[in-house]
């Protein structure tokens, strides 16, 4: 920016670039001068600043979600013996579902992380928690055991609700979110509603299967175990980081 | 590939840039969970990539440019998954609730809401400039953009912020009732 600036006629980029620190000192300190003489200018200039002021307050104390803090992988650093962040814990996981997932030819497309790796809430509807007199109905299911029997009854009941809800036009959400022992059911090999999930997934735009990374992980670093998830599944970095977070935002919770 | 040290840097470089990263991510979208996923996201794809970045003192342009693909993929996927989409495909105005009106000033929620109205591209330069005090050069690097694109965008959305967020503007519907 400083070779841009040219003393001369003051032009509107001119005040911008001022305020925003992309002028050397030397040009500045000639700007300045002419702006002593231009109360018009000189009025933009103040506005502008408090405009800039204004725009950068407003999003300052935004409280950062637990899943962003440093340090909110304390646990996994002792676990994994590795002292890297959560970051490079759950990218290896990611890696290595994903690594699996092509080299057995279940990729979708050209982009397979970028299919697998969606973007939970592809609306931002569930980001906004449920006020009376909001419509949607919006639940979310935690299965954190594998007994076969009761993923079935869960599906079934899922099914039913959708079906009924779809029915009488009314809106409803589900997200099904495994971990632990639960992640079972969205595993390829152990899971015994494949294609039950598969599906439903193409008949409910609306039903979200969501894996917990974090139990990825530790099935791979302290069991040794190669997971690959069904397509259908959504991997998030923690599943109980997920669970509560739906609940703070209005969500129904029945746990599994 | 980057070596370990590297990835060690890069690893404590992201911590640090995390806040940063979802503030701006934040205002681009006005929603909680979406920016915290493109936060998530960024730093996935931005480790699955690292061998891309052969500067550490390039990481945040680097990083910002993997976040603003992945927020315009969003909004592309969105437009075409139809069963989906139930509103407006552009970010929705962010109408606080309850909650959210009691704890922000009604000039913050202006300024949201002014924000939250200027189209994706001028949102974008304002607030890696404003919120995330990037430089031009930066903003241009991470957009993909000439320099001079971000000096007349930024300048067109403050101008729009400007109007939005005028004094009559900012008066409540009742003070204008009152008149």
């Amino acid at each position: 920016m400083s070779q841009r600036w040219k003393p001369g006629r003051l032009e509107e980029h001119d005040l911008h670039a001022l305020l925003d620190g992309e002028i050397g000192n030397a040009e500045k300190v000639a700007l300045l001068e002419r702006l002593q003489h231009d109360d018009y200018q000189r009025n933009e200039l103040c506005e502008l600043r408090n405009l800039k002021e204004m725009v950068k307050t407003a999003y300052d104390d935004l409280p950062l979600p637990p899943s962003l803090q440093a340090g909110d992988d304390a646990t996994d650093h002792s676990r994994t013996g590795y002292g890297l962040s959560w970051l490079w814990t759950t990218a290896a996981s990611v890696l290595a579902v994903l690594a699996v997932i092509v080299g057995t030819g279940l990729e979708r497309g050209t982009r397979p992380e970028a299919a697998r790796m969606v973007l939970l809430d592809p609306d931002g509807k569930g980001a906004r928690p449920a006020l009376p007199g909001d419509e949607e109905m919006r639940i979310v299911f935690h299965v954190s055991g594998d007994d076969p029997e009761k993923s079935d009854e869960i599906l079934h009941e899922v099914e039913e609700m959708l079906t009924t809800y779809g029915a009488q036009g009314r809106k409803l959400r589900i997200e099904i979110v495994a971990h632990g022992r639960g992640l079972a059911m969205l595993r390829q090999g152990l899971s015994t509603q494949k294609e039950k999930i598969a599906e439903l997934s193409r008949r409910f735009p609306n039903l979200t299967f969501v894996a917990c990374m974090n139990t990825v992980e530790r099935l791979s670093v302290e069991e040794g175990v190669i997971v690959n998830l069904l397509p259908e599944a959504i991997p998030i970095h923690s599943g109980v980081a997920h669970v509560v977070k739906r609940q703070q935002q209005g969500w129904i919770y029945i746990q599994v | 590939m980057l070596p370990f040290h590297g990835k060690r840097r890069l690893s404590n470089a992201f911590d640090a840039l995390r806040p940063d990263l979802y503030r701006i991510a934040w205002s681009w979208c006005h929603d909680d969970t979406l920016a915290e996923d493109l936060v998530q996201e960024t730093c996935l794809r931005a480790l699955e990539r690292s061998q891309q970045l052969r500067d550490l003192d390039r990481l945040r342009p680097w990083l910002l440019r993997i976040m603003a693909n992945l927020h315009r993929d969003h909004y592309r996927r969105r437009r075409e998954t139809v069963t989906l989409d139930e509103g407006d495909a552009e970010m929705a105005s962010p109408e606080p609730g309850p909650v959210e009106q009691a704890e922000r000033s009604a000039t913050i929620v202006m300024v949201h809401r002014a924000i939250a109205g200027l189209n994706d591209d001028q949102r974008k330069v304002l607030t890696l400039v404003d919120v995330g005090g990037f430089s031009y050069a930066e903003v241009a690097e991470a957009l993909e953009i000439p320099l001079g694109t971000v000096m007349s965008r930024l300048s067109r959305a403050r101008a729009q912020l400007r109007a939005r967020l005028a004094p009559q503007q900012m008066e409540s519907p009742r003070l204008r009732r009152v008149k």
